[in-house]
């Protein structure tokens, strides 16, 4: 609905795609498709239904506040519910590592090999740094750097495609990654490690092929 | 995410309760709608019978990775929003189609070709990558994740 202007000069304008979407609305909220014998897929299209069970105490010994056989939003909402605190806990644990120098460190380990595996200077270093941390902050500094000319356009889709795999990696990893933790039977420090070494092998492709099939493109610089 | 700002303070209490602030921001509002909507999503494919489909359709292709079928589910749902994906395969490990090994397999694909929708415009949009090469850094980033599911076998 945010299309429709609330200009009341002039008529609202309603197509057939608006009574349709009402139709929609009704029938969901409606409940009639909710228990309709021999078609039990309909109940896909029902407000109740897709609101779901929350869990319950199947086994009290065993079971968190999430229970037992929960299913959809309200199933779907416990769980997120029970992320919050590891999360927050990660977050907070990352923040003071950052403040004592933990991305400093890194920076500097990772810049003497920003050129012989991407060709790219080692100033690009912070940016790509930053982006294993935030994404949006890393694509920041990434376009600070060319609009000074402090890299070529080529550099550029090379940083981008180093960032774009995996971007925000280690806050996304044990922020949205931590709703699996528990399950994992590798150590969960394998994947991380995994993920940053395929970064560098996803853009190692990237320059070659921009290398090779786009040379042209990059001739003059 | 705003997770580049400075603690003004220097007590180390203070900075892990700014950072655990930003936890509970991103929890609320990122992981709970997204994790909500992907348990909808499983819960609607599953009531119109496209989960078993899905998994018939898919097991031949997951099954090189180690993966049943409805696997993919996971990964397509991922590309769209990391969280979203995580919430599906949590979903689906709750109903036993998924068991710890298949998550382990799967938990570096998510984040290597996680997102791509929002970041496009967050990411390539933001720093000006030229459209043309979009599609290459997209591909780049599925088969990364192909890697990362072929070498997490040898993990698990």
């Amino acid at each position: 609905m945010a299309t429709e202007k609330n200009d009341p000069t002039k008529e609202w304008k309603v197509g057939i795609g608006a009574y349709i979407a009402l139709i929609f609305a009704i029938l969901f909220f409606s409940g009639l498709f909710m228990k309709v014998d021999g078609i039990k897929w309909l109940s896909a299209l029902d407000f109740t239904t897709l609101g779901g069970t929350f869990g319950t105490m199947k086994e009290p010994a065993k079971n968190t506040f999430i229970g037992a056989g929960g299913v959809s939003a309200k199933a779907g909402f416990l769980f997120a519910l029970s992320l919050v605190p590891t999360v927050m806990l990660a977050l907070g644990v990352l923040e003071i590592f950052s403040h004592y120098g933990a991305i400093r460190a890194a920076h500097k380990l990772l810049t003497p090999f920003l050129k012989p595996l991407l060709g790219i200077p080692g100033l690009t270093g912070l940016a790509m740094i930053t982006d294993l941390q935030s994404t949006d902050a890393g694509a920041a500094l990434t376009k600070e750097l060319y609009d000074e000319k402090q890299i070529t356009q080529k550099d550029l889709i090379v940083m981008a495609a180093w960032q774009y795999s995996g971007a925000g990696m280690i806050n996304n990893y044990f922020t949205i990654g931590s709703a699996l933790f528990a399950v994992l039977t590798a150590p969960i420090i394998i994947p991380l490690i995994l993920m940053f070494v395929l970064k560098f092998v996803g853009a190692m492709i990237v320059r070659f092929i921009l290398n090779t099939v786009y040379k042209e493109e990059f001739a003059d610089e | 995410m705003s997770n580049h700002t400075k603690a003004t303070s220097n007590n180390p209490f203070d900075i892990f309760v700014v950072g655990a602030r930003k936890g509970f921001q991103i929890a609320t509002n990122n992981l709970m709608p997204n994790v909500l909507m992907a348990y909808v999503i499983a819960e609607i494919l599953n009531l119109v019978g496209a989960m078993q489909l899905i998994g018939q359709l898919f097991a031949p292709v997951m099954g090189v990775f180690g993966l049943p079928g409805e696997a993919v589910t996971v990964l397509l749902t991922a590309w769209l929003s990391s969280s979203a994906g995580t919430g599906i395969a949590v979903s689906l490990l709750a109903k036993g189609v998924l068991n710890g090994t298949h998550a382990t397999i799967l938990i570096p694909a998510i984040f290597l070709m996680g997102s791509q929708l929002q970041y496009m415009g967050r990411l390539l949009g933001v720093a000006d990558v030229p459209k043309k090469h979009w599609p290459l850094l997209m591909l780049i980033s599925i088969l990364n994740s192909c890697i990362a599911m072929f070498v997490m076998r040898l993990f698990v």
